[in-house]
């Protein structure tokens, strides 16, 4: 039997690639795998989160489990997460922080001393080690896609607002996890995959519409897929993926007395994927972590060689009792 | 207060195998694999890629509780192979798969950038 194989060879296309937002197109495969990918990138792709918290000094606003909870959510740059071990397989610490294999060490020291109110932001977590730093999102650079002037703003995400006289002082353990334990450890802001559509419009049946006819049936689409050519007056598809599977073009042409006006499948081999992170790793970076967690999880469910021993002997046994089957 | 470890999801608890296998006990060439701390991540991949196979005449998984925290992968075979000897094909077979979306993935990310340029 050996050299029997039932395997696919899987194509990628990526359509667009920024750093924390990635569209792509996998075809030649089923949906158990871009589901199982897709789960994969959600729950069990490690990075890094503040995951213990020793609080010197608060006298901010808000009380301690609140602050540690809000720290926890920060996502932090977990390029090297891959590469680190988890705190409850580490033989070579007791999870404190000062192990370079599991751990990573915060420190926060601010007092507000003006009268001013002073924001307490997650650029203020000082590290000893610069490749674990809180994400970056570069606000205050220029103006927002509403027009808004972020120049003058302070980078980094707020964790609390102090006034005059308050502190906060604290030491905080990143530690490496997966989305599977807690969701602060999810690399994914979001990971969906859609089905690529195929539509094929009856243009015989489509020319017997009178163009009033055509536009009532091209509105009836809550998203803009189709649309009259302008020199032809013929319907044309202009944008496949904008369908949603929602069928009400189909119930408009039954309406209309023109059941079969167009035919719409999901090629069920075909994916259309969004990947957006959430800065943690590159969104590049997280299809490629998943992949190698699933190759390695897959590595993990393999028979024990003791297992298929225990069978093969268990097999003989049955033979010297006379096949009894 | 009385609440289970999270760990307890996916941290196999000590003494305990991963994959066990059952056999089944009146049908020939049919058996059960207990996979502990997996869910349908695995399950429905391995159902997916057994059902590829031609000698496989049943393949099918179940997540018995969401408690516990376990699948149960059940196999039935025609007698020229085994439940373990399609069991094995099909996780060599995603292996082989995911080893080649891996490659293929990083080439279209170099071919890219290489666009852009």
């Amino acid at each position: 039997m050996d050299g029997v194989t039932y395997q696919r060879f899987p194509t990628v296309k990526i359509r667009e690639m920024k750093h924390e937002y990635m569209k792509f197109e996998l075809r030649e495969t089923d949906a158990s795998i871009a589901n199982a990918l897709r789960r994969v990138m959600l729950a069990e792709v490690p990075t890094i989160a503040i995951d213990l918290v020793e609080i010197e000094s608060n006298s901010s606003v808000l009380n301690d489990e609140f602050l540690s909870h809000r720290l926890g959510l920060i996502p932090l740059v977990s390029d090297k997460a891959m590469d680190m071990r988890f705190s409850r397989d580490c033989d070579a610490c007791d999870g404190d922080g000062q192990c370079q294999y599991c751990s990573v060490e915060f420190l926060l020291n601010v007092r507000c001393e003006g009268d001013q109110t002073l924001d307490v932001t997650s650029q203020d977590l000082r590290s000893a080690d610069m490749a674990a730093m809180p994400v970056d999102f570069e606000i205050g650079r220029g103006f927002d896609a509403g027009g808004y002037d972020h120049s003058n703003d302070k980078k980094g995400i707020i964790i609390v607002k102090l006034r005059r006289g308050q502190e906060l002082r604290l030491r905080a353990i990143a530690r490496k996890g997966i989305g599977k334990d807690h969701a602060k450890w999810s690399p994914a802001a979001t990971v969906t995959f859609m089905y690529e559509p195929e539509i094929h419009i009856n243009e015989e049946l489509m020319e017997t519409l009178t163009l009033t006819e055509k536009l009532n049936w091209i509105e009836s689409s809550p998203t803009k897929v189709f649309d009259i050519d302008p020199n032809t007056q013929q319907v044309v598809v202009v944008d496949p993926e904008a369908y949603t599977y929602d069928d009400e073009v189909i119930k408009k042409s039954e309406a209309m007395g023109k059941p079969g006006l167009v035919e719409i499948y999901a090629k069920d081999d075909s994916f259309i994927f969004t990947v957006e992170s959430t800065g943690a790793i590159s969104a590049y970076q997280l299809v490629i972590n998943a992949l190698e967690i699933l190759k390695q999880k897959l590595d993990a469910v393999r028979l024990s060689d003791d297992t298929q021993e225990n069978d093969e002997q268990f097999g003989e046994l049955r033979q010297h009792m006379g096949g009894v089957s | 207060m009385n609440a289970p470890d999270r760990y307890e999801r996916f941290v196999v608890p000590e003494g305990t195998k991963k994959v066990s296998y059952e056999r089944d006990t009146k049908i020939i060439n049919a058996a059960s694999f207990i996979i502990e701390r997996e869910d349908h991540t695995i399950g429905n991949i391995l159902r997916m890629q057994l059902h590829r196979d031609p000698n496989t005449l049943f393949a099918g998984y179940k997540l018995p509780h969401p408690l516990q925290y376990k699948i149960i992968v059940r196999i039935h075979t025609a007698s020229q192979s085994s439940p373990m000897q399609a069991y094995n094909q099909a996780i060599n077979d995603l292996d082989k798969e995911l080893e080649h979306l891996k490659k293929v993935f990083q080439a279209e990310k170099i071919r890219i950038e290489n666009i852009s340029l």
